[in-house]
């Protein structure tokens, strides 16, 4: 134990612990990938990973760039189309955990990918949803990770992709599916979000972390509990796994 | 059957403002050569359609030859935006329909089942489903309660590019295609579009794709025309031939920033013919990329 560790690898080995055995995960790119990966190789290997162009419950042995990449082929149980994956297994109640990153994430867990600005005149383009406001409509649940920033935990300029929408029972009567995020991890810290009111909570702060480092780097309130958990530290194995078997070559932490 | 045209002809063959599907999704089998032959051919003004297209789409926006495209994304995965959809959505230039990569798919399964539209349970209650760029809001996208079930429900317009065109690993001379990876949105791409152009690594003997029917995802029935193009992908994947050339697509991003860096891209890895380009690649640099057995990249 007491083996160092970068805030990357927490937030990928916390990611990953939230992650059950048996889970079917869609994972977006980047993060995700590597939390599911990760999950696969140490809590839950019974979880199922599924990609949305098609890769179905996927063994690969090398780290997918992208989540449409040849490696995603290596021993698949399937290799079908987007709409399959997104629609027949997603939109059809198959996927457990959507996991997601983003570039604003607000208190309810509400995504932005799209741009920073104004829509129509943005100060910065990003990529759009990609499937992503289907993820995060369609999934059971949404894990959602972020650096902890004040520019990403901040309100959206453009809602790509619905969490709680505006708290309350507004997700469910907007017609969406499933629960909505369930977890919103970063380098500091991990929050849930309140039963009732939807708003995200903090559920546990990293080690060494003060609520006041969570507070001053992001630019909503959250429910701040009295008394608040400390997350564990990553275990050696952990850290041995997702450095010699997950990400290897650093292509993600390095 | 078919007509065998070269990538010249097949790039020659699109008229400027017409609306096209051109094939490929994240890293794998993105029509690169013919984008690529698109630029060289100063074709401007097109109406680009795609679910979650990478590397050819900032191609294509750099060289001028998209002004609006409706996608569910754009951008270069764990890289990110890509720099030059970027820089011409921000200069203006080039305008996005903002749809998602499952809508996208729907509604070029619509187009190809020729039904007018596809119900759909994401985009509600996102601002996919009240803001919109070039298109009157009401011609983006509909919500509706279901006439049965009274249930909310996002309709989606079916789309019928005028063109379509996809990378695959190989057809035959009938034109029946065979893909060996994921499918993605490219085969409901072509068949939603009027015109169907088929560009593939390698024309194999019609006997070869007969004896293994269940891969064949087009029935040659249904395309106008194909091209043999080897490299097409590069360099983006093609499952089976060459892994996709991360260095190359690092150095292009690197490089794209700035629109000098563009230019100077331009002039190095897009002008020369394919010829030209892939002895630029080299046979070390194609060599590293050939698929290893058993692997398949």
């Amino acid at each position: 134990m007491g083996r160092k560790y970068t805030n990357l690898e927490l937030m990928a080995i916390c990611g990953a612990r939230l992650i059950w055995d048996d889970a079917v995960v869609l994972a977006g790119t980047g993060m995700p990938v590597l939390c599911a990966m990760l999950a696969q190789k140490t809590r839950a290997p019974n979880a199922k990973i599924v990609y949305e162009g098609g890769n179905i419950d996927t063994r690969n042995k090398d780290l997918p760039l992208s989540v449409s990449d040849p490696r995603l082929m290596h021993e698949a149980a399937a290799a079908l189309d987007m709409r399959s994956a997104l629609g027949e297994l997603l939109q059809g109640g198959y996927i457990d955990i959507g996991f997601l990153g983003g570039a604003q994430v607000d208190k309810y867990g509400n995504i932005n990918s799209t741009a920073i600005g104004r829509y129509n005149r943005p100060k910065v383009r990003l990529v759009g949803s990609g499937g992503a406001n289907d993820i995060a409509s369609l999934a059971n649940h949404t894990f959602i990770i972020t650096k902890h920033e004040a520019r990403k935990l901040h309100s959206c300029d453009y809602l790509t992709s619905p969490g709680h929408l505006h708290g309350g029972d507004s997700r469910a009567k907007a017609g969406l599916l499933g629960e909505g995020p369930k977890y919103i991890i970063t380098d500091l810290c991990i929050f849930d979000f309140h039963p009732k009111s939807k708003k995200a909570r903090i559920m546990s702060l990293h080690p060494g972390v003060r609520k006041k480092d969570v507070l001053k780097n992001m630019s909503w309130r959250p429910i701040v509990p009295r008394k608040i958990a400390e997350t564990k530290k990553p275990t050696d194995r952990e850290l041995k796994i997702l450095r010699t078997q997950v990400d290897p070559k650093g292509l993600y932490l390095g | 059957m078919p007509k065998k045209i070269t990538l010249k002809e097949a790039a020659e063959m699109i008229p400027n403002w017409s609306m096209v599907f051109i094939g490929g999704f994240a890293h794998v089998r993105a029509c690169m050569a013919f984008s690529r032959e698109l630029i060289r051919q100063e074709k401007h003004d097109l109406h680009f359609i795609s679910s979650g297209p990478t590397l050819h789409v900032d191609l294509l926006a750099a060289g001028k030859v998209i002004k609006r495209m409706e996608v569910g994304y754009s951008g270069i995965e764990t890289i990110g935006p890509g720099p030059n959809v970027r820089r011409r959505i921000e200069e203006r230039f080039l305008k996005v329909e903002d749809y998602t990569n499952f809508t996208m798919a729907m509604r070029l399964y619509g187009g190809a089942l020729g039904v007018p539209f596809m119900p759909v349970k994401s985009i509600l209650g996102s601002d996919i489903e009240v803001k919109s760029s070039f298109k009157d809001i009401r011609q983006k996208l509909s919500v509706v309660e279901c006439p049965f079930t009274g249930e909310i429900v996002c309709l989606v317009p079916s789309v019928n590019p005028d063109f379509g065109v996809i990378q695959v690993q190989r057809c035959d001379e009938e034109g029946n295609v065979q893909i060996d990876d994921v499918t993605t949105t490219d085969v409901d791409g072509l068949k939603a579009s009027d015109v169907k152009i088929v560009l593939a690594e390698e024309i194999v003997p019609t006997a070869r794709i007969r004896r293994d029917p269940a891969r064949t995802c087009v029935p040659g029935l249904m395309v106008d025309y194909i091209v043999e193009c080897p490299w097409g992908a590069w360099p983006t994947a093609m499952f089976n031939f060459y892994d996709y050339d991360q260095e190359h697509i690092e150095f292009y991003a690197d490089l794209c920033k700035t629109e000098e860096g563009w230019e100077k891209y331009k002039e190095e890895w897009v002008m020369p013919s394919e010829e030209e380009i892939m002895k630029k690649l080299g046979a070390r640099g194609m060599e590293k990329l050939k698929a290893k057995k058993g692997l398949g990249y």
